[in-house]
């Protein structure tokens, strides 16, 4: 799951092209995700892990970086 | 590069958009987006013209053009535009306006977008100065895609002047983004996200009236923009990054913000609870796409419902959600005509910068085209586009919607909201003011200019002026000013012997007449003060006003004295005590009131079950009179008539005012039993040129001949005033009659706020209450004592001289209701529970009641007044009393018809689109197929009518002849066809001469065997019919159907064939229900039909009753004579048909019914119909007819508007005995009370009981037993529900129950539906409620398809309530699931 995150971000999200991002990595804050390309992988993360992201879950806390993106499909 | 071709591409969603809303206005700059760029530095024009060439080049955008072809709009990438840069040198211009002058004109220039999409200059404004000016059109252009141009024309720029190569970038085009988003949309991807946007914009209300304004359909629009400074910027960005804010990005948190304030500010200014808000979403969804230029946006709702209880920040925490939704839906291509008309205001959050150009310091400006899409109020903008770090906000202001100064008001009440939100999150958003500090000439009171003078001072005076002038009138005494002084100081001499001082109360009890107004006049002079208390006051009531206002005497009369027996205080009969009286000295008292003392207490309905005495100071009685002498042009010449109750406040003027003037009061003494006609006395001795008067009491006159009364002013008074009514009674009377609109409760003396009606400005329903009178102040707050805006409905609040020092003996309510005034020190304010708005013109305009005070023909009561003497009553557990108003029938000048088919908008039910459609008519647009199925052709009904030849030899049918078109044409073709035919024409005492004289002649000339059918109860059944229907045609036509039933079974004939036009199929036998089943089964509907038939001849009728229906008892007859419709098998059109009928059978129209029927009585129906429901009953047939192609709209409303011979109607109404039920008066509202407790109580036994304690006029008059009072979610009451029962409801014996279970609700909701009620209880007898067979069809194919099995039609009349049916389907489908 990790890798398809990373590799999904790197091809269709980043705002640029970047070579490699860190699971601890500040998507939001580094600018690298903005919000609509967030909403895009919550959609992309819904699929692949064929969860659903309440909109009430849509929070920094669980989206700002890979880890956390893990960490909160792991609870899901 | 010319190698290449143009492309041809459709239009995206969001360019088709824009370009409909083009098409509607199709002369203004309404796409016209502008962005100015003022660059400091030297700019070199060739250099910049071949950069600009550049970006002709890459950007794929500047060279579209668009077309249309047969109505389908299209664009062409050009594979190449020319172009020469426009350079202008405007140096030696040195003032800015010129500059500004030349860019706005610009702005504005329309654009040929079928030859080029932008448009741009150079201007050189100084030395080391230039802007460069860049027009788009919005077809092909946003926000960033303005952004990314300027930034390649900035690094074209660059790269020509240094003479490098700019770096190549790789980025999708244009073109490539409308390709995707056409695949997009229709791929499957977006099927979830459609359906969200589907169901968030279904069940939205009417679109929020900001500041009560309806949205004006017209483009011109301006914009105010508003610099939100670096210390609030700053602050916004700190609020964004606290914890309990912070999303995923801050510009997402900051739309959360601006949106969170957006919507508050929207629902304060509006009031409304659910607010769509249109949001462009960005939708360069791929990191290519970020790059390339072009229209991307697409603008999506965010619906955001408002709770009482919301702080900014719940709010926000809501909207959050919203947001999320939003952004996971707004995909490509979701827009729809559904969503883009779901809203008309805009946030747009703009996420677009311009830096420095080639390095030049640069500052860019968003120019206005001054134009707006036509269907939006207010358009806001946020933005920083320089990159400051300040924000601005753009708000774009329909014109039209919204008046200058409103326009000007906006941004100060969104700015004020927002200081509140970054001051404190977690107030309520209803907590802040929204408007600046108030010009001081808006609060303060003007001080009363000229020394304090009594009411009694002013009257002595005209004594010394005109002694001998006549002052009152009463019967057949006139007393002069003189002798009317002389009576009041002999009886105020009285009084003081009695102890009577300065500080007394005295309690007067009279009918109107000579005795009361001296005995106030003598109150008055003692320097005491009077309650007046009507005669028509129970017993109780009488005692508790007197004891609760510290009375020390009582004044009466001998005939209501004899009744009361007060023991504390002393009574005093000044008739019997008259010779003492007589005695006393004729001279003035002297005595000189205080400002301050009281002059009376008037009693008002209280809510705790008792009245409220509310006290009144000489100065607030002073104040009130001597401004109404100025205002209403009274003096020794007015005449007034004192009519109304004295109990009554507006009252007060008619007593004071004539007399201050030195004019005349005229008394009418109230009638000892019965109602109180005095008005219509007043209006038939035509003595008086003044009237004080209620609204109701004007409704009165309608009846009366006015066109020689002497009245010229009217002050109307305690209730709303309808301009409609306003308009006729100024017509009624000859000369300018002027009517004074006088608003005032009790508590703020008789009037303070008052309008002129003037019949060309008033136009709106209701006439506006106008201005303050002087020495008053009135103000619109909301529940945080804000003043609300222009526009916004708030609590109407009093101050000033005029306003009363509380209520008797009653510290608490007084301190609750006069409260301090935040605007004056030291003042107090009367908080008067009523809904006011200030409008457009500074004039107030009075909206209804905040409370649970009503106002019957004009007396103000308390519900709570009623119900709680009502529980007083031991029998009664709970009860609830509601104002049930009359049915208002919309006047006929509001009524729209629907613009395909003419159904009237006041047909019940009615729901018109957008395009002024009605919604049978959309709705038939979905099973228009299956219903031409159900119709044949010529050959099917020959073969039909010849199929039971064997059986009799004579007739193969009957024909229904009434001698009109329609079934002498059915006869004409029927004998055509070669059928053999027994005409039948029904003789119902009405048929017109000429219209006998067709029908004798066809016959003949036709040979066709005829006989007419009579009955002598026809006369009944007309009466019966328009109780039952409000019309004539239902009772004709099941008089026809029997007797031509038994000729049928009689001579064996096994058909009859009627003339019912297709129109008058669904008005009689079709159903929309009957055509829902997938797989159309005609036999289906024709066996429902004839079901449906045999419940026909069951129902209970004035037929049923006086002919001989045996011949139904057996249901073979239903075999043996079947019914079919001729127009079923054929369609023809009226001028065909009119063509055959000269032709064939030398029908003429007759002319002596005046119309184009041949029954003298159907226009009794249509005007019973008319005016019991408020439309025709052709209104719905007819609409079907012009649906299904059989009449065009324009024939139809042409018959439905033939004029009506009202004279006529009614002799023939008088001839078969027909009364109306439907009330003479305008204003028939009703006191409905509803109780739980014991159900058989006797309702004299209340009304006793109510009697004694409360006056006649608070009597309900319906008394309704309920099983359990129906409560709201909130635990509260339901009185909206009570008030929807029905008159024919509230008439039943039978007590009203909710739904108990999801059956009963669903079986509710049918019925409501279907029989066109509001609320019906679960014991309601279908059939008592209107529900007849057609009814019955469409209830029962209602039910079968919500619970998805087949119940019989005849299940409703075995089972005919709720509750029953109910219990039925439940253990059907126990008894299913068991199997």
């Amino acid at each position: 799951m990790k890798n398809k995150i990373i590799s999904y971000i790197k091809s269709k999200l980043a705002t640029e092209v970047v070579e490699e991002i860190d699971i601890n990595e500040d998507l939001l804050g580094s600018g690298l995700v903005d919000s609509l390309g967030m909403v895009q992988l919550v959609l992309f993360i819904e699929n692949e892990a064929n969860i659903k992201v309440a909109p009430e879950d849509m929070t920094i806390e669980n989206f700002m970086t890979v880890n956390h993106i893990l960490k909160y499909i792991a609870r899901k | 590069m010319n190698e290449q071709k143009d492309t041809f591409l459709a239009l995206t969603k969001s360019q088709s958009a824009l370009w409909a809303g083009q098409k509607m206005h199709p002369n203004v700059p309404l796409h016209n987006v502008v962005y100015t760029f003022e660059i400091t530095g030297d700019i070199d024009k060739m250099t910049f013209e071949k950069a600009f060439e550049r970006l002709i080049e890459t950007s794929d955008i500047l060279r579209i053009i668009f077309s249309e072809e047969r109505g389908i709009p299209n664009q062409t990438v050009r594979s190449e535009v020319d172009f020469s840069l426009e350079f202008i040198d405007l140096t030696h211009h040195q003032n800015n306006t010129t500059i500004d002058k030349w860019l706005h004109e610009r702005t504005l220039k329309l654009m040929d977008i079928s030859e080029r999409v932008f448009d741009t200059a150079l201007l050189k404004t100084g030395s080391n100065n230039y802007v460069w000016f860049l027009k788009l059109h919005h077809l092909v252009t946003d926000a960033v895609s303005n952004s990314i141009l300027y930034r390649r024309m900035s690094s074209f720029y660059t790269s020509e002047i240094t003479n490098t190569m700019a770096a190549v970038e790789n980025f999708p085009s244009f073109s490539d983004y409308i390709k995707f988003e056409h695949e997009q949309s229709t791929t499957s991807v977006n099927n979830d996200s459609n359906k969200y946007w589907e169901e968030r914009t279904k069940n939205l209300l009417e679109k929020p009236k900001l500041y009560g304004e309806k949205i004006d359909n017209s483009t011109a629009a301006r914009r105010i923009t508003l610099d939100l400074g670096t210390q609030r910027s700053q602050q916004l960005r700190e609020l964004a990054n606290r914890k309990e804010f912070k999303g995923w990005t801050e510009d997402l948190t900051l739309f959360n913000i601006f949106l969170t304030l957006y919507s508050s500010y929207i629902y304060r200014v509006s009031g409304q609870e659910k607010i769509a808000i249109g949001a462009p979403a960005h939708n360069r969804s791929t990191r290519e796409f970020q790059k390339t230029a072009g229209l991307f946006i697409e603008v999506l709702p965010l619906v955001i419902d408002i709770e009482n209880e919301d702080t900014f920040i719940s709010l926000f925490n809501r909207i959050k959600i919203e947001t999320n939704n939003y952004l996971r839906n707004a995909r490509p291509g979701s827009a729809t005509v559904q969503t883009n008309s779901s809203s008309n205001t805009i946030l747009n959050f703009i996420h677009a910068d311009f830096p420095d150009f080639n390095g030049f310091p640069t500052k860019t400006e968003w120019i206005h085209s001054d134009h707006i899409d036509s269907s939006h109020a207010l358009r806001t903008h946020v933005y920083d586009m320089n990159n400051s770090g300040d924000f601005k906000i753009a708000f774009d202001i329909n014109c039209n919607t919204f008046s200058d100064a409103t326009a000007e008001e906006i941004p100060v009440h969104f700015l004020n909201l927002l200081d509140a939100f970054l001051r404190n999150s977690e107030q309520s958003i209803r907590k802040p003011g929204l408007l600046d500090t108030a010009p001081v000439d808006e609060l303060l009171i003007e001080e009363l200019s000229t020394p304090f003078k009594s009411v009694i001072q002013s009257f002595e005076e005209n004594i010394n002026n005109s002694p001998n002038s006549v002052a009152l009138q009463f019967v057949n005494e006139i007393l002069t000013y003189n002798i009317l002084n002389k009576k009041a100081n002999q009886l105020a001499h009285y009084l003081k012997t009695k102890g009577i001082n300065e500080k007394s109360r005295i309690a007067l009890h009279f009918n109107r007449g000579s005795d009361y107004v001296i005995s106030v006049l003598a109150v008055l002079k003692t320097g005491a003060a009077f309650t007046p208390i009507a005669s028509d006051q129970p017993v109780e009531r009488v005692k508790y006003i007197t004891s609760n206002s510290k009375s020390v005497l009582l004044l009466s009369q001998s005939d209501l004295i004899s009744k009361i027996d007060i023991p504390d205080i002393g009574i005093l009969d000044v008739q019997k005590e008259s010779s003492i009286i007589n005695e006393q000295p004729f001279t003035n008292l002297e005595i000189q009131p205080s400002p301050e003392s009281l002059s009376y207490i008037l009693y008002t309905s209280g809510s705790t079950g008792k009245p409220k005495g509310v006290l009144i100071s000489q100065q607030a009685l002073s104040n009130y009179i001597f401004w109404a002498k100025e205002a209403y042009h009274t003096n020794e010449k007015s005449i007034f008539p004192l009519f109304t109750s004295i109990g009554f406040d507006l009252t007060i003027t008619s007593t004071f005012l004539p007399l201050v003037s030195g004019g005349r009061i005229n008394v009418y003494k109230e009638s000892v039993t019965g109602p109180d006609v005095s008005l219509l006395k007043v209006l038939d001795d035509n003595l008086v040129n003044y009237i004080k008067l209620t609204p109701s009491h004007l409704a009165l006159f309608k009846e009366k001949e006015l066109s020689t009364s002497y009245i010229h002013t009217m002050i109307v008074g305690g209730e709303e005033l309808k301009s409609n009514l306003a308009k006729s009674i100024k017509k009624a009377f000859p000369n300018e009659l002027k009517i004074y609109n006088e608003y005032g409760p009790t508590e703020a003396t008789v009037g303070c706020i008052v309008a002129e009606y003037n019949e060309s400005n008033h136009t709106k329903a209701t006439v506006p209450i106008g201005l303050p009178i002087s020495n008053m102040s009135a103000y619109v707050l909301d529940e945080y004592k804000n003043r609300v805006p222009k526009g916004v409905v708030g609590e109407l609040h009093l101050s000033g001289l005029g306003l009363s020092d509380g209520y008797a003996n009653d510290l608490s309510l007084t301190a609750e209701k006069f409260i301090e005034n935040p605007f004056i020190s030291d003042k107090k304010m009367y908080h008067t529970g009523d809904l006011a708005r200030i409008n457009k013109n500074g004039s107030f305009e009075y909206m209804g009641r905040s409370d649970e005070q009503v106002k019957l023909r004009g007396h103000r009561i308390e519900l709570s007044d009623i119900e709680s003497n009502l529980t007083e009553f031991s029998e009664i557990e709970n009860c609830a009393v509601v104002l049930v108003e009359s049915k208002k029938t919309t006047p006929e000048d509001e009524v729209v018809n629907c613009t395909k088919c003419g159904l009237p908008s006041n047909y019940p039910n009615t729901d018109f689109d957008e395009k002024g459609v009605c919604h049978l008519c959309t709705a038939f647009e979905t099973y228009k197929d299956k219903t031409e199925r159900y119709f044949k052709n010529d050959e099917q009904l020959v073969s039909l009518l010849t199929s039971k030849r064997e059986s009799n030899p004579n007739y193969d049918c009957i024909s229904l002849l009434s001698g009109g078109k329609d079934s002498t044409y059915v006869l004409a073709r029927l004998i055509n066809m070669g059928l053999k035919v027994l005409a039948f024409t029904m003789d119902n005492g009405y048929i017109s001469e000429q219209a006998k004289a067709n029908v004798d002649r066809i016959v003949k000339k036709l040979g066709v065997d005829h006989v007419y059918g009579h009955t002598p109860h026809m006369n009944e059944i007309f009466v019966d019919s328009l109780n039952q229907h409000h019309n004539v045609c239902n009772g004709c036509f099941k008089t026809i159907y029997t007797l031509s039933t038994k000729i049928a079974l009689e001579n064996n004939i096994p058909f009859i064939v009627t003339g019912l036009s297709r129109g008058q199929f669904f008005e009689t036998r079709l159903t929309e229900e009957l055509f829902w089943d997938e797989d159309l089964d005609t036999a289906k509907i024709d066996n429902t039909i004839l079901e449906a038939r045999k419940l026909y001849h069951q129902e209970s009728d004035a037929v049923k009753r006086l002919l001989d229906v045996s011949i139904f008892d057996d249901e073979s007859v239903f075999e043996k004579v079947e019914f079919v419709d001729f127009y079923r098998f054929s369609d023809v059109s009226l001028e065909e048909m009119l063509v055959y009928l000269k032709d064939k059978a030398s029908w003429i129209r007759p002319t002596d019914t005046g119309r184009s029927t041949n029954c003298l009585i159907n226009q009794v129906g249509i005007y019973v119909h008319k005016k019991d429901l408020g439309y025709s009953n052709y209104s719905f047939p007819y609409s079907w007819d012009v649906r299904l192609g059989h009449k065009t709209r324009d024939e139809s409303l042409e018959e439905i508007n033939e004029v009506i011979d009202e004279k006529e109607v009614l002799r023939i109404m008088d001839e078969i005995g027909y009364e109306s039920s439907q009330p003479q008066w305008e204003n028939n509202s009703k006191l409905v009370a509803y109780y739980t407790g014991k159900q058989d109580i006797s309702i004299k036994e209340i009304q006793n009981f109510l009697a004694k304690q409360l006056p006649s006029y608070m009597l309900p008059t319906i008394y309704k037993h309920v099983d359990e009072m129906p409560l709201t979610k909130n635990g509260k009451v339901d009185k909206k529900g009570l008030k929807n029962l029905s008159a024919v409801q509230l008439a039943m014996n039978t007590t009203y129950s909710a739904p108990r279970n999801e059956i009963d609700e669903l079986l509710e909701k049918i019925w409501v539906e279907v029989l066109q009620l509001n609320k019906v209880g679960i014991h309601d007898d279908f059939i008592t409620l209107g529900g007849h067979s057609l009814a019955a069809i469409r209830v029962t194919a209602r039910i079968n398809e919500e619970i998805e099995y087949n119940f019989p039609l005849n299940k409703i009349f075995e089972m005919p309530t709720i509750a029953e049916y109910s219990n039925y389907i439940e253990e059907t489908l126990k008894s299913l699931l068991e199997e």
